[in-house]
């Protein structure tokens, strides 16, 4: 799973995502690329198994970028504790996703089996997203 | 050089974001054609059919005809802004492009004899470097495509700008040769080989471990020789990459607190 490898501040606050995704907005890598329409934060764990699940759909031909990386700790309170006596043990790791953002890029796969990679990994998310092709190549 | 499609506008009389709004409102695309020492012309195209050339492939390397009012301008795109979100075209600009105006234009890259690459076959992976290449060219002589032979590339080969025949006239911004595509092991051979490279390493180790205990043993006769054979090469593999990432995964200072 991806993490940082050190950050200079243990915990973050949970913050609010506005607005859209003003940069990673386009295709820099592949063909095609997975498109979030919507803010969320998406965690590791699901970064990774969108990951798994796009790579075991092109068996491993191909090849696929992630163009998001979690890099926000979230802290969580133990169970059954009061209220108070500060904030929780940091727990996992999240990627702030504004709408717009290019999540994956895939490339040397065709576009129907693309598209049904992407499928399956926009089922891992929790934010909706969208499939886009680059400009000049055919839409799937 | 492909031939020139015509693409219809209408004139709009302001400027700035307010009139640019206003006609996306109203359901156009705003634009403007600027370049060859005149005064910019605003325009509104229609989005249906700016998003039918946007999807062909060398959009900014096609000359187009925009046609105001029976007054065709020959022109080349130069950028399309795009919804961040829905990808649909905000602003286009054109530039006005005369017989002898020489332009830098983004010209697609075609990659040829893929089934016929040795490499491919193999599992490879065609890792394209530049899908675009940047050329100098005149306006009347822009290459719609530049076709990149990679059929005889093997796994590790790449293919380089000194290698494909440009068309006359035609020069790379960049001076050095650079990369266009590489074929790339695939993932499954690529593990293959980290596999057999830390065999061979756990190997090595192994075989100098053993001859320094053999050294040992020789002044220590009895006691070495079936000890430290055996424990070295499954102690160091085992042990090191499950800590290292045991560690790596847990999100930073996590049990501090």
């Amino acid at each position: 799973m991806l993490s940082p490898k050190r950050t200079k501040y243990r915990k973050a606050h949970k913050g609010r995502i506005h607005g859209e995704a003003k940069g990673g907005t386009a295709l820099n890598f592949g063909n095609y690329g997975l498109k979030a329409t919507e803010p969320g934060r998406v965690t590791a764990r699901q970064i990774e198994a969108a990951r798994r699940a796009i790579t075991r759909h092109i068996k491993r031909v191909g090849r696929v970028w992630i163009r998001i990386f979690p890099d926000v700790p979230v802290s969580v309170k133990p169970a059954e504790v009061r209220m108070g006596s500060g904030k929780g043990t940091p727990e996992f790791w999240v990627c702030r996703v504004k709408p717009g953002r290019i999540m994956f890029e895939l490339e040397g796969v065709p576009g129907p089996t693309a598209r049904e990679a992407f499928d399956l990994a926009s089922a891992k998310l929790p934010v909706s997203t969208r499939v886009v092709t680059r400009l000049g190549e055919e839409a799937i | 050089m492909a031939d020139i499609v015509t693409i219809r506008a209408e004139a709009r009389d302001r400027a700035g974001k307010g009139a640019a709004r206003a006609a996306r409102r109203s359901g156009r695309v705003p634009g403007v054609i600027y370049g060859e020492k005149l005064p910019p012309v605003l325009i509104t195209v229609e989005p249906r059919e700016l998003q039918q050339l946007l999807h062909r492939k060398g959009f900014f390397a096609r000359l187009l005809n925009v046609e105001i009012a029976g007054t065709a301008y020959r022109a080349l795109p130069r950028d399309v802004q795009l919804n961040p979100v829905t990808d649909k075209p905000e602003h286009i600009d054109f530039m006005r492009v005369g017989d002898k105006t020489r332009i830098t234009v983004a010209v697609p890259v075609i990659f040829e004899g893929q089934d016929r690459s040795p490499g491919i076959r193999r599992g490879g992976i065609l890792n394209i470097v530049r899908h675009e290449i940047d050329l100098v060219c005149s306006a009347d002589n822009i290459p719609d495509r530049i076709v990149v032979e990679v059929g005889e590339l093997d796994i590790g080969d790449s293919v380089h700008i000194n290698k494909v025949a440009l068309p006359a006239g035609t020069k790379p911004t960049i001076a050095r040769d650079f990369t266009i595509a590489s074929v790339a092991a695939p993932t499954a051979v690529r593990e293959e080989q980290a596999a057999a490279a830390a065999a061979a390493a756990a190997a090595a180790t192994a075989a100098a471990e053993a001859e320094a205990a053999g050294a040992v043993a020789g002044a220590a006769p009895g006691a070495a020789p079936g000890a430290a054979p055996g424990a070295a090469p499954g102690a160091a593999p085992g042990g090191a990459p499950g800590a290292a990432a045991g560690a790596a995964k847990e999100p930073a200072g996590k049990g501090k607190g």
